[in-house]
């Protein structure tokens, strides 16, 4: 871990705090939400014994990058921005991408706008699903999950920082991480009064891990990451000129049969009887990995390297 | 020619469309402060020539809705309905025509639709007006070289342009603005002396009819001009938001005409920019920028046999 550098890199109006190690062709890791650019460690290791120069952000509004302070300055275009931003001054034309959660939703309108810098994509969790022109994507999820659906009571500035303020901050984290419910994520109020004791450490997540995102999470706060939610409906906005497009890029996509996104309704049938591949038309390989979660490439680091490994070797 | 309404993103899209409903697709976008109504002597000539012309007024103008948010104009939002309308006439490629706000347009809907455009030809607005690196404010930059007078500056404080032309009166502010033919950036002090006085007669020049006037006053004195100012109140917005493609280039064969009485051809580093290399490094596929002599701002009106056939010599290339 210690022949991990960091760096920071001005990029489209932020200060991006940037992981890297090894030499060769650039493989570009995006984590999700809550995470950071320490959701790779395991693949920017050996990927880097492999050949490779891999590459992973703190995205803006986590960890040691910029937080910028208003919700507007976290649309898919603004993270997109600094992505570019940061392969430009790596001097990198195209890049290996690899997205998780939400970086998977920036991998995919990466591919979207500037599919000319990408090579190859490897996405996981996060299917692509093509806009909606009639219906903002908040008011969908409150239509078919409830407003105690998470998006939805990510919405309100500071309602649900507070709420979060109510728990130990490793307990909280244990929670994000660990938990196998499949079910749509619904968090009332009520959830964080009488949150139980998380079962004790999977093998896969140990206690320098867990202090690892607490303390960073503690000095940062989830805002910066809350903030995507809240620009939703403003990323739904402004991406109407991409209506129609289909994203033109080799795509590898994985989930683990136990992730809460693979349990949404018609989820299933998308992603395997050719609903994805109809907007993915170079839509290459799908995985679904068996009793495994959200936060795969931490559960199942080597299986997750060898498939990303496994298709970025034919570009 | 046929009017319609087009929904599309959020909005109804009023267009003027002439030509066989096979015919290719010519999209002819309009600027600051015009309506479809500015193409008004192209449309019939590339109808007959078997195109398709369709001109929206794009939102804010003339019989176009006007959402009331000024975030509701910045150019993704242009580009959308202009996506939207594209899609409703057909599913194969279109040719583009843009003229000052409808060429930055243009612009953006190349970057960011490259699918859907077959060739481009542009007029007056030079890709100069591009994505730059976000950390200088473009607003801040224009304020600092021509101070705050000038008429994008003017244009910022919501409502304060639009009570000053209420005062002036829509009639002398359109006929100001197409007769307009300084070589200079547009100073606007805030004395008002820029619109002359009440008693002075603006004459037309030959190719503005009162007729023409008239049609203008009355679609900006029903709609106002918060819609199209609006644009400009999205300056610093759309740099900031157009991260993704700052150092993009054009992948689109174009061809930009520009008459050398244009304020625009008058903007600080406009001829070096057009003239020079970096024109042609940002846009590959430009063939060489024809500057017409004698000719102002509102070129589509001013030579509009000659921008016909400038513009239907190039597509018919396609």
């Amino acid at each position: 871990m210690e022949k991990i550098e960091h760096t920071t890199v001005s990029t489209n109006g932020i200060n991006m705090h940037v992981a890297s190690i090894g030499s060769g062709p650039v493989i570009l890791f995006l984590h999700g939400f809550p995470d950071l650019w320490y959701s790779w460690r395991h693949q920017l290791l050996s990927f880097a014994d492999l050949g490779y120069r891999a590459i992973a952000p703190d995205l803006r509004g986590y960890g040691d990058s910029d937080s910028p302070p208003s919700h507007e300055s976290y649309t898919v275009l603004h993270i997109v921005g600094d992505l570019v931003g940061l392969l430009d001054s790596l001097g990198v034309d195209q890049v290996l991408l690899v997205g998780h959660d939400w970086g998977a939703i920036i991998a995919w309108w990466m591919c979207m706008i500037r599919p000319d810098r990408v090579k190859a994509l490897v996405n996981m969790s996060v299917e692509f699903h093509p806009r909606n022109p009639s219906v903002k994507p908040v008011e969908a999820f409150k239509a078919l999950f409830g407003e105690d659906y998470y998006v939805c009571r990510f919405q309100e500035p500071g309602d649900i920082e507070e709420d979060f303020a109510q728990v130990d901050t490793k307990k909280l984290i244990n929670g994000f991480f660990t938990s196998h419910s499949t079910r749509p994520p619904c968090i009332p109020k009520s959830v964080f009064k009488y949150l139980p004791d998380p079962p004790a450490l999977p093998a896969w997540f140990t206690e320098q891990d867990i202090c690892f995102y607490a303390d960073k999470f503690s000095q940062k706060g989830y805002t910066g990451g809350l903030n995507y939610y809240r620009a939703l409906n403003l990323s739904w906005e402004l991406t109407a000129p991409w209506d129609g497009l289909q994203i033109k890029v080799p795509v590898k996509y994985i989930v683990g049969d136990l992730d809460p996104t693979y349990h949404i309704p018609g989820t299933k049938e998308y992603i395997h009887e050719g609903g994805l591949k109809k907007h993915v038309p170079f839509l290459q390989e799908v995985v679904v990995m068996e009793g495994v979660g959200h936060f795969l490439q931490q559960e199942k680091p080597n299986e997750i390297t060898d498939h990303i490994y496994g298709f970025f070797k034919k570009f | 020619m046929e009017h319609r309404k087009i929904r599309g993103n959020g909005v109804d899209i009023h267009v003027a469309i002439q030509g066989p409903s096979d015919g290719p697709v010519v999209l002819l976008i309009h600027g600051f402060p015009t309506l479809w109504y500015s193409w008004r002597h192209q449309i019939p000539g590339l109808a007959a020539l078997g195109y398709r012309a369709v001109a929206p007024d794009l939102r804010g103008y003339g019989d176009s809705d006007a959402p009331p948010e000024i975030s509701s104009y910045t150019c993704f939002h242009m580009v959308g309905d202009l996506i939207a309308i594209v899609s409703a006439l057909t599913e194969d490629k279109v040719f583009v025509v843009g003229h000052d706000w409808g060429a930055l347009i243009a612009w953006y809907l190349c970057l960011f639709r490259p699918d859907k455009v077959k060739a481009l030809v542009n007029l007056s607005v030079p890709f100069s007006f591009g994505p730059k690196d976000s950390t200088v404010k473009p607003l801040d930059a224009l304020r600092k070289f021509y101070g705050d007078d000038f008429y994008m500056c003017r244009f910022q404080e919501a409502g304060e342009i639009e009570a000053e032309i209420a005062e002036v009166g829509v009639e002398r502010v359109v006929r100001k603005i197409l007769t307009y033919r300084t070589p200079r950036p547009l100073i606007l002090p805030k004395d008002k002396s820029f619109w002359g006085p009440k008693d002075e007669t603006i004459p037309l020049p030959s190719w503005l009819t009162e007729e023409d006037v008239a049609y203008y006053v009355s679609k900006f004195q029903e709609k106002g001009y918060t819609g199209g100012v609006n644009y400009y109140r999205n300056f610093d917005l759309n740099n900031e938001l157009l991260g993704p493609w700052v150092g993009c280039k054009i992948q689109v064969p174009t061809k930009f005409v520009i008459g050398d009485q244009d304020l625009v051809y008058h903007f600080p580093g406009a001829k070096e920019y057009i003239h020079g290399p970096k024109f042609k490094e940002d846009v590959p596929l430009l063939e060489e920028p024809v500057v017409m002599e004698g000719v102002a701002h509102f070129i589509n009106q001013e030579k509009p046999q000659e921008i016909l056939q400038i513009i239907v010599d190039f597509i018919s290339k396609f």
